[in-house]
């Protein structure tokens, strides 16, 4: 019930559209790159997909995590704008569950994105480079890896939209961390591993360094570390308010 | 309402905005780590550099590249939404003040936050550059002239951006749009500046700007000299139109 109020709650928001249309010009990404400068990549040695991987995910991701950011903001304007999350407040609703839903439709949101983006770069490979075929299991495989490891950064950028009441507060906060993670040294490990941060990482860079067990289970543990956050302030909310 | 007076209100509507707050926190966040690690500054990897610019245009990398168009969009969040609830908009807009005054002062406010953005900005490399040569023993201290002038040029080159982000914000009524169109098309400036039709795309002007004063610090790595020719025409035309539309368009849906 709450996840079909939800989806109704972003029907005129325009958020489908905008994950759609983030989608597909980050997908266009690797395809301009290619048609742009195609010798570039296919004179290098190695697998291509890896290489593409390389060449594109980091641009890839950055607009993943920007639309994320966007998008949760989004959510909960919506609630806060005409003091609609009050309204929600008295409904035989538990807040919490607000949150899950809202953070269940942009996993699956970001789920089909990421699995979009990784089929077209695995179409650029076999286009381009001419020993190379379209794998499924890898391409599920990357696509599940990328999603995951891209999760606690929409429960924390959820995190903080539902404790900013004003919009530019909470996009100026998702803002300021992309920028951060971004400036910060990329060989630290342990700063890798913190949402914003952790979806630039690509499967095979973390299969080189054997670290693809880790990265799952630190990142399933921050999504659940920040949902049990989110717990914890909606009910200090009430207590304090 | 003189437009003077006009805009202390404006100013006086953000007061407690905390967006100063936002404006800063970047600021310090991009020279903390640029003054810890002041030491890599000095292995220029075969770039024919001196440190102190290193450590000059590294730090206001980061910044040009992303901070300046984000804090911009971010501004337009601001301006658009401090309005939205009680309908505030609606009284402006009932007041003997023309809409396009007061489209125009949003934006003149606009453009204040990012010039405040600069000064934090300045203030924060020269204490960082202080802390640096203190910790490395080097003076990474630039002259105040050269840092100010190229700071405010760079500021100065996002003007046309801040235009487009204001057009957007007025033009699409749905935040996720004007937002994520913002967001978005910072992005690809990276790859704008290395064609060469890169002053039709007005969010890369300051990175442009930064890295023509890199070329100029190390031979050989960009242009040295900066393109005015077809440039600066275009970005005036670029400013004007986006300016225009918004006064235009200002209030539209509320009015209707």
């Amino acid at each position: 019930m709450t996840f079909i109020l939800e989806t109704k709650k972003l029907k005129r928001t325009g958020y489908l559209p905008a994950f759609l249309g983030a989608g597909i010009i980050s997908c266009a990404f690797p395809v301009v790159n290619m048609l742009a400068r195609s010798e570039t990549f296919t004179s290098l040695p190695g697998n291509p997909f890896e290489i593409l991987m390389d060449a594109n995910w980091q641009m890839m991701a950055m607009l993943n995590i920007l639309i994320t950011i966007c998008g949760a903001c989004i959510m909960y304007h919506t609630e806060y704008a005409d003091n609609g999350a009050l309204k929600m407040d008295t409904l035989p609703v538990k807040p919490i569950r607000l949150f899950f839903c809202k953070f269940l439709i942009t996993a699956e949101i970001l789920a089909a994105i990421i699995l979009f983006q990784i089929i077209v770069l695995t179409g650029c490979a076999v286009y381009w480079f001419p020993d190379s075929a379209f794998d499924f299991l890898t391409i599920l495989k990357t696509a599940g890896f990328e999603w995951l490891v891209s999760l606690p950064t929409v429960t924390l950028m959820l995190l903080i939209s539902s404790m900013c009441k004003n919009m530019w507060i909470s996009l100026g906060a998702g803002v300021i961390l992309v920028f951060t993670f971004s400036i910060f040294p990329q060989d630290n490990f342990v700063l890798r591993l913190l949402p914003f941060s952790a979806p630039y990482q690509t499967l095979s860079m973390a299969d080189e360094n054997v670290h693809i067990q880790l990265f799952c289970m630190v990142c399933v543990l921050q999504t659940a570390v920040l949902y049990l956050g989110e717990t914890l302030y909606v009910k200090a909310r009430r207590y304090l308010a | 309402m003189s437009v003077f007076s006009l805009l202390l209100v404006e100013l006086k509507k953000i007061r407690r905005s905390k967006i100063f707050l936002i404006l800063m926190i970047p600021v310090m966040m991009m020279w903390i780590p640029s003054t810890i690690n002041a030491k890599m500054n000095f292995d220029v990897r075969g770039i024919p550099i001196t440190p102190e610019n290193n450590f000059f245009i590294q730090g206001f990398m980061g910044m040009t590249w992303f901070m300046i168009p984000a804090t911009l969009v971010i501004g337009t969040v601001l301006l658009t939404q401090t309005e939205r609830s009680q309908n505030g908009i609606l009284k402006m807009l009932s007041l003997p003040v023309r809409t396009s005054t007061l489209c125009l002062t949003k934006f003149a406010v606009l453009i204040f936050l990012s010039m405040v953005q600069m000064v934090f900005c300045i203030g924060a490399y020269y204490a960082s550059a202080a802390i640096a040569s203190q910790l490395q023993n080097y003076n990474f201290i630039l002259n105040p002239s050269f840092v100010c002038v190229n700071a405010l040029a760079l500021y100065w080159g996002a003007v046309p951006m801040a235009a487009v982000f204001w057009m957007f914000a007025i033009l699409i009524k749905t935040p996720v749009f004007s937002v994520g169109l913002g967001l978005v098309s910072i992005v690809p400036s990276v790859l704008v500046i290395h064609t060469k039709m890169w002053f039709v795309y007005p969010m890369s002007y300051p990175f442009y700007l930064l890295m023509v004063q890199y070329g100029k610090a190390a031979e050989g790595m960009y242009a040295t000299q900066i393109d005015r020719m077809p440039w600066l025409p275009v970005a005036v035309i670029i400013t004007v139109l986006a300016l225009a539309v918004s006064c235009i368009r200002f209030g539209a849906s509320e009015r209707r």
